[in-house]
């Protein structure tokens, strides 16, 4: 560490030897080693009602309609919607699809993953706000809390008390009613992977399966953990989509914002001044967007990474401002250049086609359309062909040269399916196994296929040669490449 | 971290979370490609039904990916927290004080 030398290379000291004394921490270092790690405190938010909350409830209902009862739902003889890890076979209504239609589960990422990105770019968090599942059944929780321990200040209150009985009451129901919610959603999930009625009817008899049992209580377990203790720690500290999701934000991007310019300076007044004579700003310091917030943030700090855009703060804000006879939106649902510039809402909605939105929309629909074409074209069963490994060619009657394939058909369709097998790639080759194979709905089966071609004019050695398997009453034709092989 | 437990929750999170879900990545990418009834242990064909495969091997993914995460974030510690004494400072014994290099640490 010659400073001489290299006057301009920064030195740091790292650490000093310790005969030297000993190690000091750096300036400051105390009050760093705390504020590394924000403490954690209990955060009892405020119920809210309004504009915002509505919503939120609307998607609430809409998305557990449909995770808790798409189980339920019948497509001819079975479950519409399962995936049968048991039997390796994917049943989405119509569609029965194999751990091969990998492909169709990629796609399904990217469309999810560029819808996310186009509703961020245009409207901030959405997806927290409104239907993530960790927002979903935090709301649930935060409900059941509600009905049995009151509002955040009879929860603050209770919680600062001695246990009394009331207390104990109290916190054993709403223990119950989340666990009973939790195992619930435990239930259901399980009954995406396994037939939700056999499962059911084996929940009553008390005999489900062990993996099913423990996958339950996992699943419910991590939901009531998740929805009751945990809460905007997740948010927080475990969600990487919090962390990145500014790299899809702009100036034109709808965030939840404090109206600075209109609320400042803040302070609290009587109801009967006049707001003209005092020298203050609309904002009248309640902190009720502060005690509503879920992740405990003071929107009026500006965007922050915590803000997960449920909005409840606007909701608030604007039934205090209906409240003192101010204008609403001091905290609203708008975009920074619609702020600073003072943008009617129609200026505002013109600024969301813009050259980010657009290239995500063009993805997003080049994907979907790629995937719909490939859904509707797909055809309805699929093949490998392996070698035998027994027999590597031999000499038939006739003289024939003979080569044993096998082939596996596994039939996509809830129907049996009829196939005929022929091949091609070199004059006289011919299929002389049986040759009208049928494999019942959903199954896959092995079928030795006998390959003959004619002794003469075959040069020893390798031939490429194609399968063609074409199913009965369908227009899709399989072709898969295979060698045949002719001896010394 | 003894003295501080919200920075070891906080750093549990950073390491079972991430965890968790690239092990539900590994876990649909393995067996999109394998078929738990395929398997076999030393020679012999793995006895034991797919639902009890894919539970055990989500486990064992998670665990592995957590391991990665625990190192990264222990790598990720600044010399000055390696370096610095972990004991609280109103614990420590007499003795400590006296010759140890870290006593100034706080």
């Amino acid at each position: 560490m010659n400073t001489e030398s290299a006057p301009l290379r920064k030195v740091i000291p790292i650490a000093e030897s310790p005969d030297k004394g000993p190690i000091e921490p750096p300036p400051g270092a105390d009050a760093e080693m705390v504020s590394l790690y924000e403490a954690h405190k209990k955060i009892y938010p405020r119920s809210v009602t309004g504009f915002f909350s509505n919503w939120r409830w609307a998607t609430v209902f809409l998305t557990q309609i449909v995770f808790y009862g798409l189980p339920w739902l019948e497509w001819g003889q079975r479950q519409a919607v399962l995936f049968d890890l048991g039997a390796r076979r994917f049943y989405i209504f119509g569609l029965v699809l194999y751990p091969q239609d990998f492909i169709y589960l990629t796609g399904i990422l990217v469309i999810s993953a560029f819808s996310l990105f186009l509703f961020t770019a245009v409207a901030g968090r959405l997806w927290c706000g409104y239907a993530c599942p960790q927002t979903v059944y935090t709301e649930i929780f935060l409900w059941l809390e509600k009905k049995t321990e009151g509002d955040r200040s009879a929860r603050m209150r209770r919680d600062a008390g001695p246990w009394t009985l009331d207390k104990l009451w109290r916190k054993t129901s709403k223990h119950f009613l989340w666990l009973a919610v939790a195992l619930w959603t435990g239930f259901t999930f399980v009954g995406y992977f396994t037939p939700i009625h056999e499962l059911g009817r084996e929940f009553i008899q008390l005999d489900m399966g062990s993996w099913e049992i423990f996958w339950t209580f996992f699943y419910g377990f991590a939901t009531y953990g998740n929805a009751g203790f945990m809460r905007e720690q997740v948010c927080k500290h475990m969600c990487p989509y919090a962390r990145f999701q500014s790299a899809m934000f702009d100036k034109d991007t709808l965030i939840v914002t404090y109206d600075a310019a209109r609320g400042e300076p803040r302070g609290g007044r009587s109801k009967k001044a006049d707001l003209s004579t005092l020298n203050l700003g609309a904002c009248i310091d309640c902190s009720l967007c502060v005690q509503v917030c879920p992740t405990g943030i003071d929107i009026r700090k500006g965007l922050q990474y915590e803000c997960i855009g449920c909005g409840a703060c606007a909701d608030v804000c604007d039934t205090v401002m209906d409240k003192v006879g101010y204008a609403r939106g001091l905290v609203k649902y708008s975009t920074e250049n619609a702020i600073s510039q003072n943008w009617t809402r129609a200026q505002t909605l013109r600024h969301v086609l813009r050259p980010r939105v657009l290239i995500y929309i063009a993805i997003l629909g080049t994907v979907v359309t790629a995937m719909a074409i490939s859904l509707a074209m797909r055809i309805p069963f699929k093949v490998d062909v392996v070698r035998d490994r027994g027999a590597l060619a031999r000499i038939a009657e006739g003289g024939r040269i003979e080569n044993v394939f096998r082939l596996q058909i596994m039939n996509a369709t809830e129907a049996t399916q009829r196939f005929h097998i022929s091949v091609e790639g070199l004059p006289g080759l011919s299929v002389v196994s049986e040759n009208d194979i049928a494999i019942a709905s959903t199954q896959a089966r092995w079928v030795a296929v006998r390959v003959q071609g004619p002794a003469e004019g075959l040069a020893p050695g390798s031939h490429t040669i194609h399968f063609e398997i074409a199913a009965e009453g369908s227009i899709g034709k399989v072709s898969e490449k295979a060698v045949f092989i002719v001896p010394r | 971290m003894n003295q501080d437990p919200t920075a070891l929750s906080q750093r549990l999170m950073w390491i079972v979370w991430p965890a968790f879900l690239m092990a539900g990545v590994l876990e649909i990418l393995v067996f999109a490609l394998v078929d738990p009834v395929d398997l076999h242990w030393q020679g012999a064909p793995l006895e034991a039904s797919r639902q009890a495969v894919y539970t055990v091997a989500f486990f064992v993914f998670w665990v592995i990916t957590m391991v990665s995460g625990a190192l990264t974030t222990l790598l990720a510690m600044s010399p000055f927290e390696v370096n610095r004494c972990p004991v609280p400072r109103d614990s420590r014994p007499e003795a400590c004080a006296e010759d140890c290099p870290r006593q100034g640490t706080p």
